[in-house]
């Protein structure tokens, strides 16, 4: 068995349980296997957005939340207590306030605000979208705005870089009943979204 | 709209389940989690046992949210490879396999709303790119993919021998990959209905 040739079925989970712990060991020796599963595992992901399915039930968001808290509630005590038992070892009070201030700045993050997207129309149909309660995007990202026509292609409109209430003048007419959305990209933006879009509205 | 970590991108995300943060899974859960159980309804054909599979992915995410490389794959396909384990695993360990894979007719429809725009798009993408692969590849990957079946089951199920399959399974996975980063195929997001 030529255990290269196993890249694509492991990408798509197609291998027996042996077959895969070989492949696995293999993989752990071939650069060329790991980079090549890398790429392929992006690819067998994407088959996943194909999919034509009912929306999954609310109640398991509410689930999937309260069993990942339960678990925490086990955890972090514990952690709480090593901290506080080292903020007593250390005698400076300096000190322990860096530890304070360490777990109140892990458990609460700073961007609590609200994303709102507000879209007006000039006269010659032109469109500018207002887009408050964004951080500035990450080093090396850019936000990007997408006219989406009902079927059609989302169109590149607009990239800004967030941190401050941003006006954004859409590149061309917006559609009546097109979709406007925003997207974090690769800085210098990108022609096809990549990723989810954190905010939408319509047009 | 509420999305406080709305700015953050997946692999962000994930450092901060890492540290624990709630918040984070939400946020995961919320861009991701639609098409997970699309995924493993697809594959499952059970609506409890998709939830099930879906559960226990983002659960497997929040436990081991630190071992995460984001150097090493993008955070949405690695929980979709959770995703998609959890529902081979299940399917396999049920020994329900669903071979109609490749009926498409009891799909159930859906809704259009907003919120969905990203993943309708993406739908029809990968669709579009799945039709112009050559029908021998095409079956393998949605056998393999959808169906949960095993190379050698495949290669069965089929009559073929396993080395035309695997190389079907790699054709078709590679020619998928090229056809989706081609900048032209954006052109066929353009909704069929």
């Amino acid at each position: 068995m030529d255990l290269h040739d196993l890249t694509a079925a492991y990408a798509l989970d197609a291998l027996d349980a042996d077959e895969a712990e070989a492949y696995e060991q293999h993989l752990s020796q071939c650069e060329d296997c790991r980079e090549q599963l890398a790429e392929l595992n992006d690819t067998a992901a994407s088959l996943a957005f194909a999919t034509v399915a009912p929306a999954p039930p609310p109640r398991l968001r509410a689930a999937i939340l309260e069993a990942a808290a339960a678990e925490r509630s086990n955890v972090v005590p514990f952690l709480r207590r090593r901290w506080v038992v080292r903020g007593l070892a250390v005698a400076s009070a300096a000190a322990a306030c860096v530890v304070v201030g360490l777990a109140v700045a892990l458990s609460r993050p700073s961007h609590q605000h609200f994303v709102s997207l507000g879209l007006t129309r000039g006269a010659n149909g032109k469109a500018t979208l207002t887009i408050t309660g964004l951080d500035t995007a990450p080093q090396g990202k850019t936000y990007e705005a997408w006219v989406i026509p009902k079927g059609r292609a989302p169109r590149p409109s607009g990239l800004f870089p967030g941190g401050k209430p941003a006006v954004v003048h859409l590149h061309g007419v917006p559609e009546n009943g097109a979709v406007i959305a925003v997207t974090v990209e690769q800085a210098g933006g990108v022609r096809a979204p990549t990723t989810a879009p954190i905010v939408t509205t319509r047009a | 709209m509420n999305r406080q970590l709305a700015h953050l991108s997946d692999e962000a995300l994930v450092v901060l389940a890492a540290r624990s943060e709630e918040s984070a899974l939400a946020e995961l859960y919320d861009r991701y989690g639609r098409a997970a159980y699309g995924l493993a309804y697809r594959v499952l054909r059970d609506p409890v046992l998709a939830e099930d599979a879906v559960q226990e992915a983002f659960l497997t995410l929040w436990r081991t949210a630190a071992r995460f490389v984001p150097e090493r794959s993008k955070a949405s396909t690695w929980i979709l490879t959770l995703v998609h384990r959890r529902a081979v695993d299940a399917v396999r360990r049920e020994q329900r396999r669903r071979t109609d894979s490749l009926e498409r007719a009891a799909e159930p429809s859906v809704e259009g709303a907003d919120e969905d725009a990203w993943l309708r798009l993406q739908r029809e993408r990968v669709q579009a790119a799945l039709r112009m692969l050559p029908d021998a590849q095409r079956e393998a990957l949605e056998l393999a993919y959808y169906g949960g079946l095993s190379q050698s089951e495949l290669a069965e199920r089929l009559g073929q021998p396993l080395g035309t399959i695997k190389s079907r399974m790699f054709g078709g996975l590679s020619r998928l990959r090229e056809l989706l980063g081609e900048p032209g195929t954006e052109m066929s997001w353009t909704s069929t209905t």
